[in-house]
């Protein structure tokens, strides 16, 4: 028995000898790539209390990214390729973790450049880092006004990051102003005047709601806002006093994310409270997950959500493939957060190729700056930089690294486990699939 | 009057002033075959039967009847919730909202109860008198009546039972929520008439919950009972145990339709047993392999190891779940097709009303499930002779052994019931919250609260625990003046309530005092 074991173990050590050389500089049958390889960081949360789902997606099509390019011979420097290697890291959804993992990333994995930041915290948590470690950056989903405003703003005591003339953080997800600013003008359209707001008590939740509030004051609405912990089950006690509130809302925001987002909604159903004639409900971007959301929200028909990222009818033929390749892998229609990080890949290794170096952050930056690129959610580049450094008045100052055109549109349900591909358009006007912007429960448009 | 809608005419027909009547003249018949020496006092029994009957109609008045030692409590009880909710309206309305906290405060609260929490038990010791439930009584009176706890205390240090301090914990209550009615006078749980529909209804919301909550507290206080170790995989096995449900209903639906070609799907109360079994035998093999060691002398650092290993148990589970099953939230379909139970609001006049009344239709099920299973769990406990056993191994190992009972299988059994336990709990909620690997980290954290707030080895003590916790959050969440904060500190109210009780009781409500 140990003999065949001893014999097994050379031969094994054999085979590893004479594959090594391959798999050193020769990937597959056509492309010859270099040892060295272009790390580049994923910062994803994976365990609780992130929203592990949203991680696991947006890890997934970071290393689909990864592989796509490395099918098309990988990033091209000096007539050298070199391989795209995705480096995962949980980030948990807190910001001390996620500053840890940047460490590691900086200090232990050497990485080139760095994407993915579901959580806003974490984002606020590590650009600074990020930043001063000349690592270029492209986050995918933090919402936060701040992490692209903090370049050329100070945040929370924090100089802006461009004071030293180099600004290495970008983001392709949309801030939280920019969705906030739909779901607000389409509530008014509708003619809400008594809004409650139920916000996480995250970096996400609070400037978000603080920031629809605002606009629904302004418009002249009035606004009460109920703070709530992520992770949450149950929200019963809480909804009671919504529904023994005086007035009868007419509407109810949430604002939590995750599957924190899934109990609130179900719970609201269960209670009657909203959808109803009086109450329209309007659930969190996760809904688009319409097997996650059927599952776990069975009396949520008829509730609107956010939607961020092109919608289906109009998918690219990239958002087409990346749709198929996972929704054979999760059953489920890609997420916008798992679009955003794919091209955020993309994007990062399209820089490197153009700046002709992977190890010259400030040049990586100047070439990210001046992005041009069809990727899955739409044509992709950097209004504001140092390649265009003045805003002009009235800009906000978020528009700073920042991709000035995530579509933001409102969806709604109307029959019970509706895929999200049939559900309806309802806002802005333009996207409209139904000819109508609100779709009363118990009716079909 | 004007009676719009049928919950009054319910109550007049299940409670109200003809029950109120009938316990008048049934209960002192109570008095009927007993000697002299046994009889009740006739005006104690008439009280009881109207109060019984007025509150809860033919159960008030069959309940004191057969039982009357509760009588007493009870209608205390009832009376003092009445009372307290009552007068604090009426004060509400005709006191200035600044004037009385500085009363208060001067006259009785928290610093009144420091100083007799501090000195009364110390004068009973030097005096050596007997200093049960002194601390607790002491502090509470400082609380509710402040010097005047000295006047009845110190001179003739009288023993205290449980009515002392219920009477005086009850008035520190009505303090509380006086002042809080004066304060916060359009604070949904103060401003009549709707009060009292706002109230009943999160005091149900609290007990539905509570029950939820118990089922799975009541597992781990029966480890700890027989064992002396804190499950630290609690939450893990309470998480199994919905996923094991939820893969038997899956793949059982999905055996079902292939055979009858229409979709079917199976009732999650299915899921529970199944869930049982599998965790049952999970606890069973874990304790035989690494907390029998513990117990056989072969650990050198028991405690430790204890915690380390349930603790490095329940982040394999976790961890295996969540490779297995994946990061994406799941749940069942409902037990019962009813989406809430709702009584309907009944007027009396123009202006007073009660109701409506919402119960989740899935949770009102669940409680049902927490509450049988915990009087199966109680059934075994005191009927059985294995039940017995368990309970003998609990209180003293040696003197077990001697008598037949074999130590070390009890405590396989108690890991195994306690583990099956959680794992019922789980599938029992499955049908109400999404279900995801890390499920179990909120519950256990609030189950750990629990068991301490019952008495550790309590099972009774966890269905209180359980239940008041799940009353302070309901009650905290909704009636804190800020909506925003009471939602984000549900789950502080409980634990302020916990260090009072850990404070003034440290082996918690019916917890047994150290040997």
């Amino acid at each position: 028995m140990k003999r065949i074991t001893f014999f097994m173990s050379i031969a094994a050590l054999l085979a590893m000898i004479t594959l090594l050389p391959f798999s050193a500089v020769q990937a597959d049958g056509h492309c010859e790539f270099a040892e060295d390889s272009i790390k580049i960081g994923g910062l994803v949360p994976l365990s609780a209390p992130g929203a592990v789902f949203g991680g696991v997606a947006m890890s997934w099509t970071a290393n689909r990214a990864a592989d796509d390019i490395n099918a098309d011979c990988g990033v091209e420097i000096d007539g050298v390729n070199y391989q795209v290697e995705i480096v995962i890291g949980d980030s948990e959804g807190s910001p001390e973790r996620g500053q840890a993992v940047v460490e590691r990333f900086i200090l232990e994995d050497e990485v080139h450049a760095v994407t993915g930041v579901y959580h806003s915290a974490v984002g606020l948590a590590t650009m600074g880092m990020l930043d001063e470690n000349g690592i270029p950056t492209v986050f995918s989903e933090p919402w936060n006004d701040n992490v692209s405003a903090n370049g050329i703003m100070e945040y929370d005591g924090r100089p802006p990051r461009n004071a030293d003339g180099v600004d290495y953080v970008f983001r392709v997800s949309p801030a939280s102003s920019m969705v906030g600013g739909v779901v607000v003008d389409w509530l008014i359209d509708l003619g809400v005047g008594n809004v409650v707001i139920i916000a996480e008590n995250t970096d996400y939740g609070q400037p978000a709601a603080a920031d629809e509030s605002a606009r629904f004051e302004a418009a002249g609405a009035t606004v009460t806002q109920i703070n709530v912990e992520l992770g949450t089950e149950d929200f019963v006690p809480i909804l009671s006093r919504v529904q023994a509130s005086a007035e009868t809302p007419d509407v109810i925001r949430i604002l939590v994310t995750g599957e924190t987002s899934f109990n609130l909604t179900q719970q609201m159903a269960e209670l009657g409270i909203a959808p109803t004639e009086d109450t329209i409900c309007v659930t969190n971007q996760f809904a688009f997950q319409s097997e996650q959301y059927w599952e776990n929200v069975p009396d949520g028909n008829y509730c609107a959500f956010n939607r961020v990222g092109i919608i289906p009818s109009l998918f690219s033929d990239t958002a087409v493939e990346l749709n198929a390749a996972y929704f054979e892998e999760f059953e489920d229609i890609v997420p916008s957060f798992a679009m955003a990080t794919y091209d955020a890949v993309w994007i990062l290794a399209d820089a490197i190729e153009r700046a002709g170096t992977y190890s010259d952050g400030e040049a990586i930056v100047a070439a990210i700056e001046t992005t041009d690129l069809d990727l899955s959610q739409g044509r992709y580049y950097f209004e504001f930089g140092n390649h265009n450094p003045d805003l002009p008045e009235g800009t906000p100052a978020f528009m700073w690294h920042q991709w000035p055109d995530p579509v933001v549109t409102m969806m709604q349900y109307f029959e019970q486990g509706q895929s999200s591909l049939e559900a309806a358009v309802i806002f802005p006007e333009v996207y409209q699939t139904h000819g109508t912007g609100y779709i009363v429960p118990g009716t079909s448009p | 009057m004007v009676i719009e809608d049928t919950l009054f005419v319910l109550w007049l027909m299940l409670a109200g002033p003809l029950w109120a009547a009938v316990g008048l003249f049934v209960l002192p018949f109570v008095n009927h075959g007993r000697s002299e020496k046994d009889q009740l006092p006739t005006t104690s029994l008439k009280v009881g039967g109207v109060i019984g009957g007025f509150a809860l109609g033919p159960v008030g008045v069959g309940l004191f009847y057969f039982e009357p030692t509760l009588i007493r409590r009870t209608t205390l009880t009832l009376g003092v919730v009445l009372t307290v909710f009552v007068s604090a309206q009426v004060l509400a309305r005709v006191v200035e909202p600044d004037f009385p906290s500085v009363l208060w405060l001067l006259l009785a609260g928290p610093l009144w109860a420091a100083l007799a929490g501090y000195f009364i038990p110390r004068h009973y010791r030097e005096l050596e008198a007997d200093d049960q439930d002194v601390l607790t009584t002491a502090a509470l009176g400082g609380f509710a009546i402040g010097p005047l706890i000295f006047g009845l205390m110190w001179k003739t240090t009288p023993k205290v039972n449980r009515d002392w301090i219920i009477t005086l914990g009850a008035l520190g209550a009505w303090q509380i929520y006086a002042l809080f009615a004066i304060q916060n006078p359009t604070n949904p749980c103060v401003a009549l008439p709707f009060s009292a529909t706002y109230l009943t209804q999160q005091t149900a919301n609290g007990i539905v919950i509570g029950c939820i909550y118990s089922l799975m507290a009541v597992g781990l206080t029966l480890i700890y009972s027989v064992q002396g170790v804190v499950s630290f995989a609690h939450g893990q096995l309470y998480m199994v145990g919905g996923y094991f449900s939820f893969y038997f209903l899956l793949h059982a639906g999905n055996v079902l339709s292939n055979l009858t070609n229409t979709e079917v799907t199976v009732n999650p109360i299915w899921g529970i047993p199944v869930a049982a079994i599998i965790v049952f035998l999970m606890g069973a093999v874990f304790e035989r392999i690494f907390l029998k060691p513990m117990h056989e002398g072969l650990i050198e650092r028991v405690s430790e190891y204890a915690i380390l290993i349930t603790f490095g148990f329940g982040f394999f589970l976790e961890y295996t779940t969540l490779a297995i099953a994946g990061p994406f939230p799941q749940k069942t379909s409902r037990f019962i097709e009813i989406r809430r139970f709702t009584l309907d609001r009944a007027f009396i006049g123009d202006e007073f009303f009660f109701g409506p009344i919402h119960i989740i239709g899935d949770r009102a099920f669940a409680m049902v499930i927490g509450i049988l299973l915990i009087f199966a769990l109680l059934y075994f406990l005191q009927r059985t002779w294995t039940g017995r056993a368990l309970r003998a191994t609990s209180q003293d190992r040696q003197a077990a052994a001697v008598t037949g009972i074999n130590p070390t299988n009890m405590n396989t059994l108690s890991f195994a019931l306690g583990s099956m336990l959680a794992a019922m709990s789980g599938a029992a909620l499955i049908p109400i919250f999404n279900w995801v690997p890390w499920v179990g980290a909120e519950m256990v954290g609030r189950s750990y609260v629990i068991v301490v707030l019952g008495g550790l080895g309590s099972v009774p003590g966890a269905l209180a625990g359980g239940i008041i916790v799940g009353i302070v959050e309901a009650l905290g969440a909704g009636c804190h003046p800020d909506p925003s904060r009471g939602a984000a500190y549900k789950e502080a109210f409980a634990l302020v309530i916990f260090a009072l009780v850990l404070l003034l009781k440290p082996t918690g409500l019916f917890g047994r005092e150290p040997n």
